[in-house]
């Protein structure tokens, strides 16, 4: 059996322990998790509340680009074990997850927590996903300042 | 003709007004000939044709690509997941 890859966009809640589970094998004894959840008060830069924020996603093209997130994950670290990467979409309200990225390993010091960290990365700048923001004063849509290049 | 489908999200779907749309255009058509169409066509749009991304079946693709037939495109603002 292939190491597992799970790579979803989807509207329900972010099941860390059963995520964790599945990429969880007889091999791995470490797993890097990053979570990103809905901030209700920012404080850097232009401070502000935010009441909510309303993602949306081109649902197959971003589910093809997550698989791609994780072949270059395995491409540069070929350590990595199973890798899960979920964005949920919809209405999501302060404190309430919105994405998820994890990666196994043998062992934490093989890079596992880069390649973690290089997960949300890539996510935020090539995964077609898109939210706008609800404050108290009204709604933008945030964008991001990447622009892909050939091959990506 | 070359009959193609063209999807919109975020703020570009916002300013076009609508989801999708199905297009005829010319064989040879490239990404940036239809980037030209859509200002001309749709003035609401014209602003956000400079920072446009743009896909053809599910690609990313870039001012001199060809259209090809039946593709399934799409336009979109820098994305902003996580």
């Amino acid at each position: 059996m292939g190491a597992p890859t799970i790579f979803s966009i989807t509207e329900d809640e972010i099941d860390l322990n059963d995520l964790l589970a599945q990429i969880t094998l007889t091999s791995t004894g470490a797993a890097a998790i990053f979570t990103g959840m809905v901030r209700g008060e920012t404080k850097r830069g232009d401070a502000h509340e935010t009441e909510y924020l309303e993602y949306e996603a081109y649902v197959p093209m971003a589910e093809a680009k997550m698989k791609q997130v994780a072949d270059e994950i395995r491409a540069k670290w070929d350590v990595i074990e199973g890798i899960a990467i979920v964005q949920r979409i919809g209405k999501l309200y302060p404190k309430t997850p919105t994405v998820l990225i994890a990666c196994t390993a043998a062992h934490r010091d093989t890079g596992v927590f880069e390649a973690a960290r290089y997960g949300i990365d890539r996510l935020k700048e090539i995964v077609p996903i898109w939210k706008k923001e609800i404050t108290p004063d009204g709604q933008n849509w945030v964008e991001g300042d990447y622009t892909p290049k050939a091959g990506e | 003709m070359n009959r193609i489908k063209l999807l919109f999200f975020a703020t570009i779907r916002d300013r076009a007004g609508t989801k999708s749309m199905e297009l005829d255009v010319p064989e040879d058509l490239t990404v940036q000939g239809l980037k030209d169409k859509i200002a001309t066509d749709f003035p609401n749009l014209k602003d956000s044709m400079k920072s446009v991304l743009i896909t053809i079946n599910r690609e990313y693709a870039f001012d001199e690509a060809v259209i090809p037939q039946d593709a399934e495109m799409a336009m979109f603002p820098p994305v902003s997941g996580g």
